[in-house]
């Protein structure tokens, strides 16, 4: 009853900054932000035409107008439909999430995972050579470029120049093996990148948490190392480890992954997003946008129920 | 020999065809289907008819739909056939009338959008409907400009408000297999317009049914039909109902001198599709197609990247390809049907018109000085591996109205020359105006612009004055073109037909922004001899104006122009098909056959 | 008044021991001598000492390495070394302004709402925070990117306003566990005005954050940079290494290296180079180690 209360509460006061994000996103994205009447005239246009155009896009009407419109439809969830394919904006996302999710999921466990062990290894050996070998990894892989990696590991894993063991186009998950072949390689790209970052982050949390004073005296009082890591260490980590993982929820779920989808010709929702970012398509940007304001609030609102579950010393209040 | 090739060919073809499960091509044996997978290097932005402006959506757009003609699958150069009209149209002496007729029996697919969910038969008054959607605003249409004053009575309907239920006088179905077309005056391309996506036949009741998701759910009755459609592929399945023409290869224009290799003589005498399933991905990055394609069981077909060049190719002029590349594709390389060129804005005082004649003069020559600065033949060496066809005016080499002869001296870089000009006009590096440089965002144009600059550096411009101005999105760019923002433009241009006065009318006055005369080029005298030539057939008499025309442009300084690239399409050697997407556009995509194995075997023997 | 001075010597022995630390620390010295070689060539790039001819064609397309053009040069004939320094400088221009605005922003920001914490002045902070971690990155500086039109420091107004709140959620958070301290209740009780306490009590004691924040700020801008003018929404004018990754997908299919080569060594040396001298402050700057 109480988090349910909590949650109530907690979810009224994410409304001024849905508002918030709603508002600097419409004006600079949909106000300020590309014109789609260009793209969508012939080639010996009219000045009536454009004028049709304008209308019909609805970009002559006055801003709060608009802006309220927005606001409706979010509150509807009804964005209307695309701009360009004509498609309504909640099926084109309903087709696109899912497959970005199961784009991202498998690389954004494995490169959380794998550095929270990493980092685990590290900081336990902290200042020797492990250490050392492990971090000066995670700076490699922290200077090279994205792009780069997806390019790189398309030509070793998936041409004829390289090992060709995974398919490059045509993004099909009919069947589980075939989701496996098609996802390996967008993984392998995604484990690289984050890692560098997640290990370094996952480190630095985990060695100042080893330098808090109630871990040193519990050391100098002789708590053996294993049950120290675990008892005192880890635990405490996990608050800042949840917070990272959670924030970056919205963002994966939204953003997806824009240069892997388009690389490998995924139908997700980071491509759908680009498109509608180079194109003006501001149904489709004003939905991404919205989604992404709304995850960000229930993402806060879990993360801050995830703390009492990890940190009893942390109240809902 | 070939006819017995042919023979086995055919019965190893029908032999397959009767079992049915024979497996065709690795992408195929799974499903006992056959498969071909295509490959274009960008995603149609609409599958709507009324919106098909580039060859991406027309490619589409003529496969789910029909056109009432269209081009002779190996012709070259291009000629014009009937599709869905019976024949080709009788027109009157005056070429002021046309009547189509068009083939009965032809039905829409099947679809929810109609009654009782069958297709039902296309009949004239659909090709009436289709058009018309052109002049209805609230269709949003794009390719107006093809028939705007030129058909009795329809500007007329646009005006009193796009009434379906009025009939135009100059455009209507005589009954249901005959179309009367009456033009206020000559239009030599018109058929040419009716074989393009924009004149794709709709049924009313689909366009009705779905409202804006009709541009992502085609009913069509082309000879495929969309099953499934996003931004990375679309999935077309053949269209079972599709009417039984056998091709005869001969009247289709086939040259076994020349396209033999192609395999295509096996489907003569059959009737088209021949593929169970097509596919088409839309890969923007050239590396990802290439590997695609390289990959041997994903995409069957690509353009050659140009990164890919010098790789693949052991010999520039001619094309050919080196053993390893020729053993395993074929390919076919052919000019552009469209150009590249870089036109100053005459709008602009900058380097324009100016009311003093002696002004005026002194930008005249600013812009020769800068023509002759311009270094085509090296842009061709950058950018598309010397591949390119570098060309004086605006008449590209694709088109048949092309003069080889005329003088290169408008592309030939002459550093002496352009600094006489400058100083000629009394220009200094202090008085030149500053040059923008627009375009759209990416490193090509980034570099064509330090290109430029550099080029124009040794002339004496000053390195500083030099701008360049990119636009994040395609729809900005052409906003300020439009809006006549740019004093420097640009652009390549795609022909809608093989007829160079596609091109030619990009520099006729009254086209001018918004229109595509982007330029603001006002001539009287062309604009003059543009209206003369454009109620002509194709003759010499028509040729010779043409040209001098494209003098005008030259003699004018407008513009840095010309060049086409040469395009090397790739298929895979299992394909049978002559897979040329100019022009003739997504048209050949209905005859590609594939190899079965048995097919392959019989040939290595 | 004694609480002063305590922070005062806590202070000064905080920084004494850190350049004692740090001087003895061999990757940290390494790291700030590769940085410093950095800066002396962004410098001398900026003064017009050298890569003078950066934009100049001075040889054909893709010449492999030789004395003349030591990385070679790119497609339209460009000597890509020339174009690596002069993009060094570039570089430096928008670490430096972005990481020293963001910090300045976060810090002021991040200290009036930790020392006013619980107040409307500190929900207002953090909503904004809030509001502006909430938009994608991606598309909040595409957007302004177009907001902007093609200004040349829209990229640069896109960083500082998504960096700026991480610095200021660590500055709230330090100045919250500060302002409880003694030696700040002490000033409260002897009436020093708020502003004062701020800047003169507060703010000073996070500069260690601030420093270490600093650096790694500078080298997000570094990398985003380079992600952005690849996407055509970074550098308007001059080089960067973006642009030259961003040249290099022309060029990696056709098997020439040197561009992607060029800018990627420069940028991981500086990258890694920043990343070490930024731990190795934070070790230094750490009091609890000995």
């Amino acid at each position: 009853m109480e988090t349910l209360q909590y949650i109530i509460r907690k979810l009224i006061t994410g409304i001024p900054l849905l508002l918030g994000v709603t508002f600097i996103s419409f004006m600079l994205m949909v106000y300020f932000g590309p014109d789609k009447t260009y793209e969508l005239l012939g080639k010996n246009a009219t000045q009536e035409q454009i004028d049709e155009i304008r209308h019909q896009l609805g970009y002559d009407q006055p801003f709060f107008i608009r802006y309220a419109d927005y606001l409706k439809e979010l509150v509807t969830l009804d964005f209307g439909h695309s701009d360009s394919t004509g498609e309504p904006v909640s099926g084109l996302l309903g087709r696109t999430m899912p497959i970005s999710l199961a784009l991202i999921i498998p690389g954004f466990v494995l490169g959380n995972l794998i550095a929270i062990i990493l980092a685990l290894t590290a900081a336990y050996h902290r200042g020797s050579w492990v250490d050392r070998l492990i971090m000066g990894f995670s700076v490699v892989g922290m200077s090279i470029s994205f792009l780069i990696v997806i390019i790189a590991f398309q030509i070793l894993l998936s041409s004829s120049y390289g090992l060709n063991l995974f398919p490059v186009r045509g993004w099909n998950m009919s069947t589980f093996g075939n989701y496996l072949s098609y996802v390996t390689v967008p993984t392998l790209a995604t484990v690289f990148v984050s890692l560098g970052y997640n290990t370094r982050f996952y480190r630095a949390v985990i060695v100042e948490e080893m330098t808090r004073d109630h871990v040193r005296t519990a050391r100098a009082f002789g708590v053996p190392p294993a049950r120290l890591f675990y008892k005192n260490i880890l635990k405490n980590c996990m608050i800042p480890i949840i917070t990272r993982v959670i924030f970056s929820i919205p963002l994966v779920v939204i953003s997806g992954s824009l240069l892997i989808e388009s690389y490998f010709g995924i139908p997700g929702v980071g491509k759908v997003t680009f498109d509608a970012i180079t194109t003006g398509d501001q149904p489709v940007l004003k939905a991404v946008v919205g989604m992404t304001a709304v995850l960000f609030v229930m993402a806060q609102l879990v993360t801050d129920i995830l703390y009492r579950a990890v940190d009893p010393r942390v109240t809902l209040k | 020999m070939r006819s017995i090739l042919v023979v086995i060919m055919a019965v190893a073809i029908g032999a397959c065809g009767g079992e049915g499960q024979q497996a065709t091509q690795a992408a195929a044996s799974t499903t006992g289907l056959k498969v071909y997978r295509h490959a274009m290097d960008q995603a149609p932005s609409t599958l709507d008819p009324v919106q098909a402006s580039n060859v991406y959506a027309n490619h589409v757009v003529v496969n789910a739909y029909d056109t009432l003609f269209s081009y002779k699958y190996l012709a070259r150069p291009y000629a014009l056939k009937p599709n869905l009209a019976v024949e080709m149209p009788e027109i009157s002496d005056d070429e002021l009338t046309y009547t189509i007729r068009i083939k009965q029996g032809v039905r829409f697919i099947d679809d929810p959008a109609f009654p009782d969910g069958k297709g039902r038969e296309l009949i004239a008054e659909d090709f009436i409907y289709s058009i018309k959607r052109q002049f209805d605003p609230s269709q949003l249409p794009v390719g107006t400009w093809f028939w705007i004053e030129r058909i009795v009575g329809l500007d007329a309907w646009k005006e009193a408000g796009s009434d379906y239920s009025i009939e135009v006088e100059g455009f209507r179905a005589l009954d249901d297999y005959t179309i009367r077309i009456q033009l206020k005056r000559p239009y030599p391309q018109l058929l040419d317009t009716l074989t393009t996506g924009y004149s794709a036949i709709v049924p009313r009741e689909a366009v009705e049914y779905y409202g804006k998701e009709f541009a992502s759910h085609p009913v069509g009755s082309g000879p495929f039909k969309v099953i499934e459609y996003d931004t990375a592929k679309i999935l077309f399945e053949r269209n079972e109902h599709y009417r039984q023409e056998p091709v005869d290869i001969w009247y289709e224009g086939y040259d076994p001198e020349t396209q033999a290799y192609t395999g295509v003589e096996v489907i003569h005498g059959r009737s088209p599709p021949f593929i169970d399933r097509l596919e088409i991905d839309f890969i923007g990055e050239d590396a990802a197609r290439w590997s695609s394609f390289t990959k041997g069981n994903e995409v069957q077909y690509t353009v050659l990247p140009n990164e890919q060049v010098d790789q693949v190719l052991a010999s520039k002029n001619p094309v050919t390809f080196k053993p390893e590349y020729a053993e395993k594709y074929h390919g076919y390389d052919v000019v552009e049907f469209g150009f590249v060129f870089n036109a100053f804005n005459m709008d602009h005082a900058e380097f324009g018109y100016r009311e003093d004649p002696v002004e005026n003069h002194r930008n005249k020559l600013l812009r020769c000085a800068l023509i002759k600065a311009w270094d085509w033949p090296a842009r061709s060496e950058s950018f598309y591996f010397g591949l390119a066809k570098i060309y004086p005016g605006i008449i590209p080499p694709a088109v048949p109205e092309f003069d080889p002869d005329m003088s290169r001296d408008s592309v030939t870089r002459d550093v002496v020359e352009a600094r006489r000009l400058l100083k000629e006009g009394g220009w200094t590096a202090e008085n030149l105006p500053v040059f923008i440089f627009g375009g759209a965002a990416g490193i090509k144009n980034r570099l064509f612009f330090e290109q430029a600059r550099s080029w124009f550096k040794e002339v004496g411009y000053p390195m500083e004055k030099m701008k360049l101005k990119q636009f994040a999105t395609f729809g900005d760019l052409s906003k300020a073109w439009r809006n006549s923002e740019l004093m420097y433009v640009s652009k390549g241009w795609g022909l809608d037909y093989p007829d160079a006065e596609n091109t030619l009318q990009l520099f006729y006055g009254p086209n001018k922004t918004p229109g595509s005369n982007d330029a603001n080029y006002l001539n009287p005298e062309y604009d003059a001899l543009y209206e003369k030539s454009s109620v002509m057939r194709s003759s010499p008499e028509r040729t010779r104006i043409y040209r001098e025309m494209n003098q005008m442009i030259v003699d004018d300084c407008v513009a840095h122009t010309g060049l086409s690239r040469t395009r090397i399409f790739m298929w895979h050697k299992d394909v049978i098909a002559l897979p040329d997407r100019q022009i003739v556009g997504g048209f050949f995509l209905k005859y590609v056959d594939l190899k079965t194995e048995d097919t392959i075997v019989e040939q290595i023997n | 008044m004694s609480g002063q001075s305590t922070a005062a010597i806590r202070r000064e022995g905080l920084w004494s021991k850190a350049v004692y630390k740090f001087s003895r620390d061999r990757a940290g010295l390494v790291s700030l001598a590769i940085v410093s070689i950095y800066t002396i060539v962004a410098l001398g790039a900026w003064g017009g000492l050298w890569a003078t001819e950066w934009a100049d064609v001075t040889g054909g397309k893709w010449m492999p390495v030789s004395s003349e053009h030591w990385f070679g040069t790119n497609i339209i004939g460009q000597d890509i070394f020339q174009r690596a320094l002069f993009s060094t400088r570039t570089t430096f221009e928008v670490g430096f302004v972005v990481a020293l605005l963001a910090t300045a922003v976060g810090a002021l920001l991040g200290a009036v709402a930790g020392f006013f914490s619980g107040s409307w002045i500190d929900e207002i902070a953090l909503w904004m925070m809030g509001v502006l971690d909430s938009i994608p990155f991606y598309l909040f500086v595409a957007a302004i990117a177009f907001a902007l039109q093609d200004n040349p420091y829209a990229m640069h107004v896109a960083m500082i306003a998504t960096f700026w709140t991480t610095v200021a959620r660590l500055v709230r958070g330090e100045v919250i566990k500060l302002k409880s301290l003694e030696y700040v209740e002490a000033a409260h009780a002897i009436g020093v005005p708020e502003i004062v306490i701020i800047f003169r009590h507060i703010l000073p004691n996070t500069f260690h954050i601030l420093l270490v924040q600093g650096t790694i700020t500078f080298v997000a801008a570094i990398k985003s940079e380079v992600i952005l003018s690849f996407l055509g929404l970074g550098v308007k004018e001059g080089m960067s290494w973006g642009l030259m990754i961003s040249e290099s997908t022309m060029e990696v299919m056709a098997g020439f290296f040197n561009n992607f080569l060029a800018a990627s060594a420069f940028l991981f040396v500086l990258v890694m180079a920043f990343n070490m001298f930024s731990d190795a402050l934070q070790d230094a700057l750490d009091p609890k180690k000995v």
